[in-house]
């Protein structure tokens, strides 16, 4: 059987930044290790996250769930949540669902970095 | 003529999703359908069995979900996905408003509409006591 389990994620700081780089596939089986990662962030004091998602191949509704709650946490917070990398099937299900409208999307993690 | 036919039925528990995802992967595969065609069918698969694990069998009794395809020509593939849960036709579901700011947007209730973005032609019928949902995914479509 193919490895469907797999989400990776690969934490950073830069320029007083989180960065989370997500590899693999988010479904329903481990989207809640995003947001358990993005929820220990938040907890630690961080508020300005940036996610790339340029090697991310897959992301189903349970996975944008916790992206729309992140989000949220963040914006009670006072923080923001900047979204990079989109590519392939992963950012045609951000522009289905009407996410791109709804996040800070930027091209690559430079410039999300910058996005202000 | 169809050159392939199977079926699989699966507990409904989303720890068996990957079950599912790999079962019908082959027939996409059979098909020849392109990644890109696989990825939107995985996802598709994936929203209609996680939705029925949730919300087809409320009382947490054992259930089962069974997966047939068939394909009816290369480049085709034909998915029914049924269950004996409540009966539910998910498809009656209206669409989100996707012009919600973030604070007023609920955080589900997506799934469905990609399953309707990506398999447009999907049907519901309550046949007895199953629930079944029917879609054809072409490589070209």
């Amino acid at each position: 059987m193919r490895e469907y389990t797999i989400v990776t994620i690969q934490q950073r700081q830069e320029s007083g930044q989180v960065v989370l780089l997500i590899s693999g596939r988010m479904d329903a089986e481990n989207a809640s290790q995003f947001e358990q990662k993005c929820t220990a962030c938040i907890a630690d004091g961080h508020t300005a996250l940036v996610v790339d998602l340029g090697k991310l191949g897959y992301i189903s509704s349970m996975g944008l769930r916790t992206f729309i709650s992140v989000a949220k946490a963040l914006q009670e917070k006072g923080g923001t949540l900047r979204i990079c990398g989109l590519n392939g099937l992963v950012k045609q299900v951000f522009e289905i669902t009407g996410l791109l409208e709804l996040f800070r999307v930027y091209e690559s993690v430079e410039a999300a970095l910058m996005g202000g | 003529m169809a050159v392939a036919n199977r079926s699989l039925s699966l507990a409904a528990n989303s720890a068996c999703l990957h079950s599912a995802l790999e079962f019908v992967r082959t027939g996409a595969l059979e098909a020849n359908l392109p990644e890109t065609r696989i990825g939107q069918l995985d996802l598709v698969i994936e929203e209609i069995f996680v939705n029925v694990c949730r919300y087809g069998y409320p009382d947490g009794g054992p259930g089962i979900v069974t997966f047939a395809y068939t394909v009816p020509a290369l480049g085709e593939l034909s998915v029914e996905i049924a269950d004996q849960g409540t009966e539910f036709n998910p498809l009656a579901q209206g669409p989100p408003d996707l012009t919600l700011h973030l604070e007023d947007r609920p955080i589900g209730g997506l799934g469905i509409f990609l399953v309707k973005t990506l398999a447009p032609f999907i049907t519901y019928r309550r046949d007895g006591d199953w629930n079944r949902l029917a879609f054809r995914i072409s490589a070209g479509l």
